[in-house]
């Protein structure tokens, strides 16, 4: 990391968010446990993706019970926010839906971007008059057309066209987003980039994007903010991460299938996910920065990625740096932070068998 | 005899320390943040405040570009009209909507509600000031929202035959007549306690002259109450005009957060300044370039320089109101 980078970055977001005081978040502390030879505590701090929060507040009690000597302090706060933290030493575990983008990794070439599990995101709409039990299909092309404004009504003829069956309104599709930087985003606008080749040309993907303005479209805040806006807003298609899922479909509203590679429409479960994720892992690099979105397989959910863990291999000292493997090798243990029943509490997938050691060789670099 | 001496060294010094630190804290925020700000500034000059478009870049290419000396993204492009639009509009609406109701409520509780009532009613306004602003957002998604969209703005947009950008269509609910709205009900208590203070001020005896000689109570408050108070008032105004320029929760949850567009109508989804900076720290914190974090800098400064100039103009006045009440008596 250059120094420019560090410096300006540090002081403007101290300026900007008014953070309050980062104290240093390594500290060791002697424990003044009675056996003079009880191992030092260790303190981490994690930080970063929403998405991954939930999953940390269930892993760090039972950690506890793992290495009872090492202190976990997890916060969510937002994947960029978990990039730029690990970066800058600020965490010893940052948490990302999104990898780094390549500037970032020959800036900071000792950052690694770890695979802890896999998610998933959803398209929903709320569309009056359509049964509940039909899944409307629509392809990232279809998608693509409709946050650029080039599709303005539900019954246009490309939609009805896939839909034969479904009557269609002659309403305005409202287009909403998420506002704030986001790995759903992410996700979803790679999706259009891979579909669309006018959006891979104007657009592309990111946490945030410049989003083309369509009359009436929305934006809001956060998964919550999203599937509240669409439950209130007739007519309105949004994308919404998986583990919302059921929170959207009780508030009414409809779940997409969306066209994969193979041209099958398909939803997000256990077996179109796992799927697409074991048809890619010959794809995935030793470094493991890659893009699960429109995958290959007949059977493969489109809209899935891995969730990272961003650490750098050089760890302010050996027993941190002891501590920050041990809880990553538990982590992606399918007997430890990977058994199912943390998965299904927030609706990831654990990392397919043959995924695990590349994860694995990466959490053996780190080093103090 | 010694160390009160020295205790009150300490005191001295410690009053000294915490007198001056509001002044260098917001000298440290301005250095800080126009050094921040100064690279955008140069990326993109004044079309920063007239362009409509907001694009931090294709943070994923393997290129970048340079402007004018500055690095950026590929397809970087910074510009906050829309923002700064969406801030004035609704800060504007807000103060069209809160100002009668404010100081009607004000010469009510200072005049006409009897004093054992206005022991209740005075704290609750209070009260209502300090409400977290989530809280206002909430009702605003819930309530209000639904409400604009299917009762308000139908009605309203019936006017738009006669004045210009009421008419439909109304949309979502979510976006600037909201947005306003919500800004409202939370300037209110503001401008209400501030008026309401200075109203009291005001002698009674000019007002009690003014009813001897007949007037009604509307009459002594037009011309006898308010041109005493009048300066003092606008400047709560404007105290409340700031707080709606800054706010970003409430704002963010209900505005829709429109994106490179102007607002077409009262309904339209807009955003404002502050929201934009909550909303798009953390993708710019990816922006290795680090232009990003000079554009939202400079956004921050701009709303830092609106809001300080508005806030000094609100404080003289107020002062200014002080004295005219105690000169003219």
């Amino acid at each position: 990391m250059t120094n420019k980078f560090k410096k300006a970055s540090i002081m403007t977001i101290t300026a900007l968010i008014g953070a309050g005081a980062l104290s240093a978040s390594v500290t060791m502390v002697p424990a003044f446990a009675k056996s003079h030879r009880a191992a030092p505590v260790v303190k981490l701090q994690e930080t970063g993706s929403t998405l991954l929060y939930p999953l940390f507040q269930l892993w760090v009690p039972a950690y506890k019970n793992v290495a009872p000597n090492v202190q976990i302090t997890p916060s969510g706060t937002g994947s960029g926010t978990g990039i730029q933290q690990a970066t800058d030493g600020t965490v010893q575990i940052g948490a990302s839906d999104a990898y780094m983008n390549n500037h970032l990794i020959q800036q900071n070439p000792g950052m690694l971007n770890i695979p802890l599990a896999i998610s998933a995101q959803q398209i929903m709409y709320n569309l009056p008059g359509v049964s509940k039990n039909v899944h409307l299909k629509l392809t990232g092309n279809i998608l693509a057309q409709i946050y650029t404004g080039k599709i303005r009504y539900w019954n246009d003829p490309q939609i009805a066209k896939i839909n034969k069956g479904v009557k269609l309104p002659h309403a305005a599709i409202v287009p909403i987003h998420r506002t704030d930087g986001s790995g759903d985003t992410f996700l979803f606008t790679t999706l259009l980039t891979d579909t669309n080749q006018a959006w891979a040309n104007s657009i592309s993907y990111n946490t945030s994007v410049s989003w083309p303005s369509v009359s009436g479209a929305l934006g809001a805040n956060g998964n919550n903010g999203v599937v509240q806006t669409a439950e209130q807003t007739k007519y309105s298609v949004a994308y919404v991460g998986i583990s919302w899922l059921d929170k959207g479909l009780q508030g009414g509203l409809g779940e997409a299938m969306i066209q994969n590679r193979a041209g099958k429409f398909l939803l997000p479960n256990n077996a179109t996910i796992s799927a697409a994720a074991n048809a890619q892992v010959g794809k995935t690099p030793k470094n493991e920065r890659v893009s699960l979105i429109y995958g290959p397989g007949s059977n493969s959910y489109p809209i899935i990625n891995y969730e990272y863990a961003i650490v750098n291999e050089k760890q302010s000292s050996p027993t941190v740096a002891a501590a920050v493997k041990n809880m990553l090798l538990w982590a992606i243990s399918p007997t430890g932070g990977n058994k199912s029943t943390f998965m299904t509490k927030v609706h990831f997938l654990p990392l397919p068998k043959s995924i695990a050691p590349l994860s694995k060789a990466q959490i053996n670099k780190i080093h103090g | 005899m010694r160390s009160a001496r020295i205790r009150s060294r300490i005191f001295k010094v410690a009053a000294g320390v915490s007198a001056v630190s509001p002044l260098f804290v917001l000298l440290f925020l301005a250095i800080v943040l126009i050094n921040d700000a100064w690279p955008a500034f140069r990326f993109q000059g004044f079309s920063f405040y007239s362009g409509i478009t907001w694009n931090m870049g294709n943070m994923y290419a393997n290129n970048t570009i340079i402007h004018n000396g500055v690095q950026g993204s590929p397809g970087a492009t910074f510009g906050i009209l829309p923002f700064i639009v969406g801030t004035l509009a609704s800060s504007l609406i807000a103060i069209i909507i809160a100002v009668p109701i404010s100081l009607l409520s004000a010469f009510a509780l200072v005049y006409k509600v009897p004093p054992s009532l206005v022991k209740w009613i005075s704290p609750i306004v209070e009260l209502l000031a300090g409400i977290p602003s989530v809280v206002y957002g909430l009702w605003g998604i819930l309530v209000l929202a639904p409400a604009i969209a299917n009762l308000i703005g139908p009605w309203l947009s019936h006017l738009g035959h006669f004045i210009p950008y009421l008419a439909g269509p109304v949309g979502s609910g979510f976006g600037l007549l909201t947005s306003g709205i919500v800004l409202a009900v939370m300037i209110i208590p503001i401008i209400t306690a501030t008026s309401r203070d200075l109203l009291m001020q005001v002698p009674h005896l000019p007002i009690e002259g003014a009813r001897a000689l007949g007037m009604t109570s509307f009459e002594s408050v037009r011309h006898v109450a308010m041109p005493l108070a009048r300066r003092g008032i606008i400047g709560a105004v404007i105290l409340g005009w700031g707080r709606a320029l800054g706010e970003t929760m409430a704002v963010l949850m209900v505005s829709g957060n429109a994106m490179n567009y102007l607002p077409a109508n009262l309904y339209s989804p807009i955003s404002t300044m502050a929201s934009t900076i909550a909303s798009l720290l953390d993708s710019a914190m990816t922006d290795y370039t680090m232009l990003s974090i000079h554009a939202l800098a400079l956004i921050a400064v701009t709303l830092l320089l609106i809001s300080m100039i508005t806030n000094l103009f609100a404080r003289l006045l107020v002062q200014v109101g002080r004295r005219d009440i105690g000169t003219e008596v």
